[in-house]
């Protein structure tokens, strides 16, 4: 279905430059490209060895109803020609990435799929990664780095001599900012002629400059939210990034599907260990913010339990009690997973609370009897004897 | 999106702080003699010989191998105090480790390990498998498995730990070893000194 | 493992140095290893291939035609060879399904154990005090081995690795510049590469060859036959060439 040929505008989209509220048609997408060049060559092998090193990795996350569903995703968005043939692996990491390798691979971090709120905003950046494969901006980027670093060689800085294996790590794609942002601009197109609302794209950035503030001050540093780029940074800041965005969605920004019920459906299942990814990454701010996003003021069971690991986590005493006082909410309010009453258990009894901590344990125990670390709590309530 | 200049960076970070002249100094550790390790008041007595490596992962730690550590790691922590993480941070400023509590409870010292890991290797490829009550230097302690893969290679491995929390200090004795002959291999040695422990 | 980073800065440094490294070369043999021209047969593994170009501020740039001209040859060459071991020798058949992943698990724990050789035993300053006595050469991939989908019917494995970053011309003149003005040492190129066999009733290490400083263009034939006499020089139960190679005390010498 060509769906994403109709209703787009004559206008070109500017860059930055005010309202634009007509977006370019897409182009017309050529046949299977095949590498021509030497650089380009050697850039897909080491592709094509990566994306055999993912297919054996259990970083890599498997499922066909997660799978499919991205897939369906990304074809809505830029269509069945230009989906054809993308491959796309969900890696296990919890921070928010993707990119789209020039031999056809897509990769998406399940830190990413946490933050997403809709499948809008799915959409937007999944077409956003096509954009650059679209564009072959892995090769020019690859090229003109190549130069760079000779200029820095010369000038007496050696850079970094790096013996890492082939790995995700050395596929170093990173795009310029004028790649980027014409990246961006091609996935608005796409959003719009999929009929997906197309502020989603803008509000992603938003909220990661958010987080990312919470990160800097939940660790006692200086919040870094600055316009313009610095001379090396490769993306443009997300400031600017959700401005033009926003600028470029125009009029048309509020029309559209966000998807947001399907989107979460989809999700529903992998949420659960997302959040425990994301807990343990002892990003206090970061999380704690991101824990508010997705409440959203609606303070789910699962949230609120994962609230009370995260003060759990860092477990300063004030956290404790804290903790204790997110598990009991969980709990009340309906949380059926014995990880809460696990919590609770712990956070009181280190606490000082030993007969309440005692007895949340002891639910826990009667609720989880398979638990691995079984033996272990029936210790601490005075069960288990020590050896 | 933000493409790998947050994986890059790390390790460029990682090898920059590193990258120090090897130094020569790996001990030989001989059979049958009480040891003091990590600094510490914490003695082992192993009943075969290990060779002691020079680097260390952290100031009261102590890493012991037979054939090198990415084939058999048997480290030690000694009286870990609160506030302190569990070994060298790479960069406080973007990857800041947990640090020991006083208030902890033998059962979040697997938790600090893994996060602990999970951080310094990022990697979310990190398991515990299991854990058990079980006597550590004479004091109520803890016994727990896991699995873990280094995200730049395809060898996943095993680990087995030993701890307690003694005077509101970590005290703990790990063993990390590819799953593939090597964990088998060489964690009867681990287990033996493990039990030898005497404060 | 927090400690991963003690091995790369290892394999930096032994890269990055430019004073001669004392065991630039080395092989070994574990001891009262014998094997008799006839007797065997050997598994060849998939060998690892890695071939580019070194920018002058020393990135590592992938090059496919460069790898896939390597491969060629080196398979021609290693296949040339393997009729002059004494031996019979034949190529492993990667597995399908769940026996491949195992294959990736071997490769993966051969190359640890390949490199904790050269950085524990062969490399003088950092030897481990078990592995200083006399001639011991005690290394092992576990007796497993012989389990391996597609290694059943041979004696011994053959792994093989080489590794080729061919400095720019720009990374040169670095070099000399560098030299020149404040006697910093810059390396040039990258040409390393091992050949270890196994024993796959014991897992036993019985022979690794190590060689950072490698001869041999090997995207040309002519340079493959000569990487692949270098990888194998010192073969166990390898008949006695004609030397057609300089004698070994000069091979330390730039080649």
């Amino acid at each position: 279905m060509a769906a994403w040929m109709i209703a787009a505008a004559l206008a070109g989209a500017a860059l930055g430059t005010g309202a634009s509220d007509r977006l370019a048609p897409l182009p017309p997408y050529g046949a299977a490209y095949t590498p021509t060049t030497v650089d380009e060559r050697g850039l897909w092998q080491q592709a094509d060895e990566a994306e055999r090193d993912l297919r054996d990795s259990p970083a890599v996350v498997r499922d066909a109803g997660l799978n499919g569903y991205l897939g369906k995703v990304l074809c809505r968005s830029v269509g069945e020609d230009r989906c054809r043939g993308v491959r796309i692996y969900v890696v296990r990491a919890p921070y928010f990435n993707a990119f789209m390798a020039p031999n056809g691979m897509m990769i998406v971090w399940t830190g990413a799929l946490l933050r997403l709120r809709d499948e809008a905003e799915l959409a937007s950046v999944l077409g956003h990664e096509f954009g650059h494969f679209e564009m072959r901006h892995g090769l020019k980027t690859f090229r003109r780095g190549r130069t760079i670093t000779d200029i820095i060689a010369w000038t007496g800085v050696l850079s970094p001599y790096s013996t890492l294996p082939v790995s995700l790590v050395q596929l170093h794609f990173a795009y310029n900012r004028a790649q980027e942002t014409e990246a961006d601009l091609l996935g608005l197109r796409y959003l719009a002629a999929a009929g997906y609302r197309s502020y989603a794209a803008s509000r992603i950035w938003e909220r990661l400059m958010a987080e990312e503030d919470a990160t800097a001050l939940g660790r006692k540093r200086r919040v870094t939210h600055r316009y313009a780029a610095g001379f090396f940074a490769s993306h443009p800041t997300e400031l600017t990034r959700a401005t033009y965005l926003r600028e470029a969605a125009g009029a048309e920004g509020e029309r559209g599907d966000e998807a947001r019920d399907t989107f979460l459906t989809a999700m529903k299942p992998w949420r659960a260990g997302f959040l425990a990814d994301q807990i343990k990454l002892n990003d206090f701010g970061g999380s704690e913010f991101l824990l508010g996003e997705l409440a959203g003021g609606q303070w789910t069971p699962e949230l609120l339990m994962t609230r009370g690991e995260l003060y759990r986590e860092r477990g300063n005493p004030r956290d404790l009690v804290s903790a204790a006082q997110f598990y009991q909410q969980a709990i009340d309010s309906g949380c059926t997973d014995p990880i809460a009453w696990r919590g609770l258990g712990l956070s009181l009894l280190r606490g000082q609370q030993e007969a309440a901590g005692r007895a949340a344990l002891k639910i826990y125990l009667e609720k989880a009897p398979q638990a691995n670390d079984r033996a272990a709590m029936a210790m601490l309530i005075g069960e288990g004897g020590v050896q | 999106m933000r493409g790998f200049r947050r994986g890059l960076k790390i390790a460029a970070i990682g090898l920059a702080l590193v990258a120090a002249p090897v130094a020569a100094g790996n001990k030989l550790i001989p059979a049958g003699q009480p040891v003091a390790v990590a600094k510490s008041v914490l003695t082992v007595t192993p009943s075969v010989e290990w060779n002691r490596l020079s680097a260390r992962p952290g100031r009261n730690s102590e890493s012991w191998t037979f054939d090198g550590d990415a084939l058999n790691d048997l480290t030690f922590y000694g009286g870990i105090e609160p506030e302190k993480t569990l070994f060298r941070e790479v960069s406080k400023r973007n990857k800041p480790l947990p640090r020991i509590k006083a208030t902890m409870l033998v059962t979040d010292i697997p938790t600090l390990v893994e996060n602990s890991y999970r951080i310094a290797l990022d990697t979310p490829l990190f398991t515990v498998e299991g854990m058990e009550p079980m006597a550590f230097a004479g004091k109520p302690g803890i016994r727990f498995t896991y699995s873990f893969t280094r995200p730049n290679e395809d060898l996943p491995r095993k680990g087995e730990g030993r701890g307690a929390m003694i005077d509101g200090k970590l005290y703990l004795i790990t063993f990390e070893a590819p799953r593939l002959h090597y964990f088998d291999s060489g964690v009867a040695a681990f287990r033996q000194v493990a039990d030898s422990a005497k404060l | 493992m927090r400690r991963g980073w003690g091995a790369l800065a290892i394999a930096a440094a032994l890269t990055m140095a430019a004073t001669p490294l004392a065991a630039q070369e080395k092989t070994g043999n574990k001891p009262g290893f014998t094997l008799a021209p006839g007797t065997a047969t050997i598994v060849l593994m998939r060998p690892s291939i890695t071939v580019g170009a070194q920018s002058t501020g020393g990135s590592y740039e992938p090059n496919a035609d460069w790898t896939d001209q390597a491969r060629e040859n080196l398979g021609n060459a290693l296949a040339e060879a393997q009729g002059r071991l004494g031996n019979r020798v034949v190529n492993f058949v990667e597995p399908v399904g769940q026996g491949a992943a195992v294959a990736h698990e071997y490769r993966a724990l051969f190359t640890a154990l390949a490199d904790l050789v050269q950085t524990y035993q062969f490399f003088p300053g950092n030897r481990l005090p078990t592995k200083k006595r006399g001639d011991s050469f005690l290394w092992t991939i576990g007796a497993e081995v012989a389990k391996l989908p597609g290694v059943q019917g041979a004696d011994y494995a053959l792994f093989v690795t080489t590794e080729d970053h061919y400095g720019s011309t720009g990374r040169k003149l670095l070099q000399l510049v560098a030299a020149g003005v404040g006697g910093i040492g810059v390396s040039a190129g990258v040409h390393k590469g091992y050949a270890g066999l196994i024993d796959l009733k014991s897992g036993d290490l019985v022979w690794l060859n190590a060689d950072l400083a490698m001869g041999g263009d090997v995207r040309t034939p002519e340079g493959a036959v000569k990487r692949v006499s270098q990888l194998l020089e010192g073969f166990p139960g390898k008949p006695v060439e004609t030397p057609a190679a300089p004698p070994t005390a000069t091979k330390t010498t730039a080649r």
